[in-house]
């Protein structure tokens, strides 16, 4: 959970989670646990995308001495 | 045709350095006049010298060839020359003697025109096209959300600016790897893919931009140039081609993932509109409360039937036992004596055996007759056998 992913990782994983939930029957527990990952989920797309703002990163061509 | 003078010793025939190069150029001087095509590199031309020499570069191999040729006639075609334009040469095969250096003596030089670089790119269309490289089946799906977007540019402060700013606007929440090389004349292409392979290894990038903006066929050149084609084809992580207007058509377009008119166009392509991805995340979360709501009422819904069933469980066992109970006192009557007798039947017996026959009774015997209720005491008048 703690390493860097991309915002395309975290839908997808959102998204499985939805599909689960709406097909099939999940224990309540799972559900729960299921539901509470998603809000979480939901709330670090959230997050990354009020307030980012664009990162430039400027990569210099190597030195060729000439 | 002069003849090489020769030195003899004894039956050997032996050649001074001087008559061996004059006679390698009398034989290449039998060669026809043809057409050489190259890159023009080390231009030296002096008005006090009566030569102008320059070096062929074949782009492909690095092959070089010397090129000399009388200045008046040089100065005559007025072609100012740039390092790293493609020309044709028109001369003979020659050699300078005084070091044995083989040449080519050039009788005029053409520019090579637009109409020799559009047959030179059609060619080369035709070959990569027969290579597989521009199938459709090949291009690969740009990511939804980029983590970064790399651009290739040159010194192109538009191009560029246009890009971040269209990337900034739409989707903030990304990053972009700018890697600047030199994009036209001498040497651009090596610098292009060179600079790919540097985007291509940067660890969040996940689609590339070649943001060029318009300029002249020439300056374009590298993007159509087999080098860069088949770095574009071959590259691991996808490609947006944004290089010159709309009308212009460099063969890296064909070979790339998807091709942008602008560099706007190539913003929009590579980056979702924030606005629009969290309309899809709220509908997201909204279908996750209420698919997590179905399970719970699912769950609930199953919890009460247990319940029901649990109460209902002891009575139903109880009821069925008494219904089986029920069963077996109707059994047991049917088989009792006394339900035969109710039904006006009666039981005679003899010496407390019940008779079955008149013949086991003798006159003048005494029976004892059980009815339903009560019983009697009787004497046999006579026996019918």
């Amino acid at each position: 959970m703690n390493e860097p992913r991309g915002f395309e990782e975290i839908q997808r994983e959102l998204e499985e989670i939805i599909a689960r939930l709406e097909h099939g029957d999940v224990p309540v527990d799972d559900a729960v646990a299921l539901f509470r990952r998603g809000e979480q989920l939901y709330a670090e797309c959230v997050a990354r995308l009020q307030g980012a703002e664009l990162q430039v990163e400027e990569l210099l061509p190597p030195t060729t001495g000439t | 045709m002069p003849k090489v003078e020769h030195l003899v010793y004894g039956d050997r025939k032996v050649f001074t350095v001087s008559a061996f190069n004059r006679g390698i150029g009398m034989h290449l001087g039998r060669l026809p006049a043809l057409w050489v095509e190259g890159e023009v590199t080390e231009l030296r031309r002096n008005d006090a010298w009566a030569n102008v020499f320059l070096t062929l570069k074949d782009p492909k191999t690095g092959a070089t060839l010397n090129v000399t040729i009388g200045r008046r006639t040089f100065d005559g075609l007025a072609l100012e020359l740039a390092e790293g334009e493609t020309v044709h040469v028109a001369g003979r095969a020659e050699i300078y003697e005084q070091k044995a250096e083989l040449g080519l003596r050039a009788t005029t030089i053409e520019r090579l025109g637009l109409g020799g670089h559009l047959l030179a790119l059609e060619q080369l269309k035709r070959r990569l096209a027969a290579d597989g490289l521009f199938a459709s089946d090949r291009k690969r799906r740009l990511p939804r959300v980029p983590r970064a977007v790399g651009i290739l540019t040159g010194a192109d402060a538009a191009a560029r600016g246009d890009l971040v700013a269209t990337i900034g606007a739409r989707f903030p929440a990304t990053k972009v790897v700018v890697r600047e090389a030199r994009v036209q004349g001498t040497g651009a292409a090596t610098a292009i893919v060179a600079a790919l392979a540097e985007l291509a290894g940067h660890p969040d990038v996940d689609v590339i931009v070649l943001a060029r903006g318009g300029g002249s066929f020439e300056d374009l050149l590298p993007f159509s140039d087999e080098s860069v084609i088949r770095a574009v084809a071959a590259s691991r992580i996808p490609i947006v081609s944004a290089v010159g207007h709309e009308q212009d058509t460099p063969l890296c377009d064909l070979a790339a993932d998807a091709r942008a008119a602008t560099p706007t166009a190539a913003g929009a392509l590579v980056v979702p509109h924030a606005g629009d991805l969290e309309l899809t995340l709220l509908a997201s979360r909204r279908r996750l409360r209420l698919a997590v709501r179905g399970q719970l009422e699912r769950g609930r819904g199953r919890l009460t039937r247990q319940g029901e069933r649990l109460h209902v469980a002891p009575r139903l066992l109880l009821e069925r036992r008494r219904a089986a109970l029920d069963r077996s006192g109707v059994r047991l009557q049917a088989l009792s004596p006394l339900a035969t007798l109710n039904r006006g039947y009666a039981i005679v017996r003899t010496g407390g055996e019940a008779l079955r026959s008149a013949t086991d009774a003798h006159a003048g015997e005494r029976l004892h007759i059980q009815l339903a209720e009560g019983s009697l005491a009787a004497h046999v008048d006579e026996v019918h056998g």
